[in-house]
């Protein structure tokens, strides 16, 4: 592996935003194929963070932090990238919370575990409403929705979004989870999701279960 | 050599609080001396009796009572050093007793062991007793090591030497005596030490033992005590008092009138060391409690401990005299929700209360069962008052209002740069449980004990101690033997 790759992976994990997005550059400059950027340097250093997560060495502040750099690295390559016709597809997933929900700091702890585990993580934000998550999924076809919710008064949205999700004749084309603090596997049951979990840790171990149960 | 030693915690003297209000203080020492002087305190020793008498003190020779003037009092604690080193036999593990730290002892004597394999509640042995120096000498937050539980499977006249070697042989750690009670073995003990220590002049030195006498409350010194301290303190180990009065048995109803008698007999058996070996290295100790009315057993963890042990502690500050308190020690027979409460608050009220030493970590029972899981969860609790204690872990940083800026309303402080840089300043326990109910559940509920044992298997699995130099271990024995066959612990050695 080239040196500046090992640059970029050690300022991916040593949360130093500023050399990530300069070697991010560099590279891109010297010639090397935007995929290789992605998969050995910044895929690699989330990866390397999901090992040390499961060591217990790492914390969620990193995780969080790391995933956002990756974001803003993926900004440089993503063009690069959308040039090549034969580029290698991961798997993608939605992640929003709900409409009438400010409360996405959950969803951002998830969405940031799950990039460690190698998924094409898309975040709509929060306050998302149902319509804006259809048109997404028609878009961007991806194999995995996560609904967060904190309140229980936002809760039924989840319901809302998989009915529609019915409606629109896309359930069967993707696997719906459900998470926040007042949800339940029972909820996630009476509501037809496909997969809950009670934290994000677990929330990536089921996300895996269920985009290779799709694939 | 100090193959895995961490070096031992101590809590900085950054809070203090006051149990007694100046008047009550007043009061308290009033009132000891007029107990002193007028009650005086029963010594068994006709030969101590008569060298009391000569240094001023008024003895009834027919009864063996020694009545104390306040001026000798004085005098002692005037004589008492303030500040000293307990040493180590790995220097590393050397302890100041400067006022300005407090150290965790593991506690003792328990007469049983609640074995962290099965379960079993049973009498205690020198291996029992290896395997708990062992694990104290792993554990950063313990400092000096009592005997935490007696040899049971050894001959009772050696066992204190036993109990010596077992400890010498599992830990580097500062170790104080407290079953060596008779002058014989106290001279069996100091033998020891002078070998592991390479020499006389060498402990004087280094005295990486310290000792401590207990009366027999109300107001005794038993024969043999007091001349084992003065044994101790002849050799340069420092020797303090401890006293162990039992509010409604052998104290005071009161709460307040025990702290009295314990602060009456805890300065008798200063003064007659201050006598005997002026000068010597003492300290001034208290485990104090009441008497459960039911059960007649000592209750060990209730109010009424925490007032006398933050009262015996600023005693103890107020005569210039370093202190040993009873800390930890719950009443309750296996960790639990008792244990947590009495030993987190009694955890607590010695830090308030400035003591130098906390006795200390692993009882069950009041006193009579040792547990080593309950030796890391007091260790827990010491390393969680550690954190607070430390002010540079809660100190301000001038920047915070760019901080909270940086982030503004409605933002969060997940992935700020402050977050990353600062975040692991936070105290992570390492027996507490915060995990998330499903994961909890899938690890099979388990409480505090199952915790703790875990904890305890794996150090005991990996710990080593820094072991004795070559032939120490053999001289030990040597000594024992002969202390056995009847040739040891003589006063012309």
């Amino acid at each position: 592996m080239s040196d500046l790759l090992k640059s970029l992976q050690e300022a991916i994990l040593t949360i130093d935003e500023e050399t990530a997005l300069k070697v991010t550059q560099e590279l891109l400059d010297s010639g090397m194929e935007p995929e290789e950027i992605l998969e050995s340097g910044m895929t690699e250093a989330l990866l390397e963070l999901g090992r040390r997560w499961n060591c217990g060495e790492a914390f969620l502040p990193e995780v969080v932090a790391a995933a956002g750099i990756f974001e803003r690295c993926s900004a440089i390559v993503e063009p690069a990238l959308m040039a090549k016709a034969d580029r290698k597809v991961s798997d993608k997933a939605i992640i929003a919370t709900v409409k009438g929900d400010l409360h996405d700091l959950g969803k951002n702890i998830v969405g940031a575990m799950m990039k460690t585990v190698g998924l094409e993580v898309h975040d709509l934000g929060k306050n998302v409403p149902t319509e804006k998550i259809i048109e997404a999924v028609k878009e961007l076809q991806p194999k995995l929705i996560g609904l967060s919710a904190l309140l229980t008064t936002t809760m039924p949205e989840q319901e809302n979004v998989i009915k529609a999700l019915e409606e629109a004749g896309l359930r069967s084309a993707v696997k719906v989870m459900v998470g926040g603090a007042p949800v339940t596997q029972e909820w996630a049951d009476r509501i037809g999701a496909d997969g809950y979990a009670p934290n994000a840790p677990e929330a990536v171990r089921v996300a895996l279960e269920l985009t290779q149960v799709a694939a | 050599m100090t193959p895995e030693a961490p070096s031992i915690r101590s809590l900085p003297r950054t809070l203090q609080a006051d149990a007694l209000t100046p008047a009550a203080l007043e009061a308290v020492h009033a009132q000891t001396l007029t107990v002193l002087e007028e009650v005086g305190v029963g010594v068994g020793g006709e030969a101590m009796c008569r060298a009391l008498a000569d240094a001023g003190a008024e003895v009834d020779l027919s009864t063996k009572r020694v009545r104390f003037p306040a001026g000798m009092i004085e005098k002692a604690l005037e004589r008492s050093p303030r500040t000293y080193v307990l040493a180590a036999r790995v220097p590393e593990f050397d302890l100041a007793i400067d006022g300005q730290h407090s150290y965790l002892a593991v506690d003792g004597c328990a007469a049983e062991i609640l074995d962290h394999e099965t379960g079993e509640r049973r009498p205690s042995t020198k291996q029992d007793l290896a395997m708990a120096m062992r694990l104290a000498d792993a554990l950063p937050e313990i400092g000096i090591l009592w005997q935490p539980m007696s040899a049971r499977d050894m001959p009772r006249k050696s066992q204190s030497l036993h109990e010596l070697h077992a400890q010498f042989a599992n830990s580097g750690k500062h170790i104080q005596m407290m079953t060596a009670v008779t002058p014989e073995v106290a001279r069996g003990v100091v033998e020891i030490a002078r070998v592991v220590a390479g020499g006389s002049e060498a402990l004087r030195r280094r005295p990486i033992i310290s000792a401590f006498e207990c009366s027999l409350s109300p107001l005794m010194y038993e024969d043999g005590a007091l001349e084992a301290a003065q044994v101790y303190a002849e050799a340069g180990v420092p020797c303090g008092f401890v006293v162990m009065p039992i509010s409604c048995a052998t104290g005071p109803a009161t709460a307040a009138g025990t702290l009295v008698q314990s602060n009456a007999e805890i300065l008798a058996g200063i003064t007659a060391l201050q006598v005997l070996v002026p000068g010597a290295a003492t300290f001034y100790g208290c485990c104090a409690t009441v008497m459960d009315l039911r059960s007649g057993a000592a209750a060990c963890g209730g109010p009424e401990d925490l007032y006398l042990q933050m009262a015996a502690a600023q005693l103890a500050r107020n005569y210039g005299v370093p202190s040993s308190i009873g800390t930890f020690a719950t009443g309750s027979k296996i960790p639990d929700w008792q244990a947590g409460v009495e030993n987190g608050l009694s955890g607590f009220a010695s830090v308030l209360a400035g003591a130098d030493l906390m006795c200390g970590a692993g009882l069950l029972f009041g006193a009579r069962v040792y547990s080593l899981a309950e030796m890391v969860l007091d260790a827990e609790i010491f390393n969680l008052l550690h954190y607070l204690t430390d002010k540079s872990a809660m100190s301000l940083s001038d920047s915070i209002a760019q901080v909270i800026e940086s982030v503004g309303p409605g933002g969060h402080y997940l992935s700020d740069k402050h977050t990353l840089q600062n975040m692991r300043q936070q105290w992570m326990p390492k027996l507490f449980d915060r995990l998330s109910w499903e994961d909890w559940e899938s690890a099979g509920q388990p409480g505090p004990q199952e915790l703790a044992n875990e904890r305890v298997r794996s150090l005991l699995s990996t710990h080593e101690p820094p072991p004795l130099d070559d032939g120490v271990e053999d001289e030990i024995l040597r000594i024992i033997d002969a202390f056995e066959r009847g040739d040891g612990g003589n006063e012309d050695e």
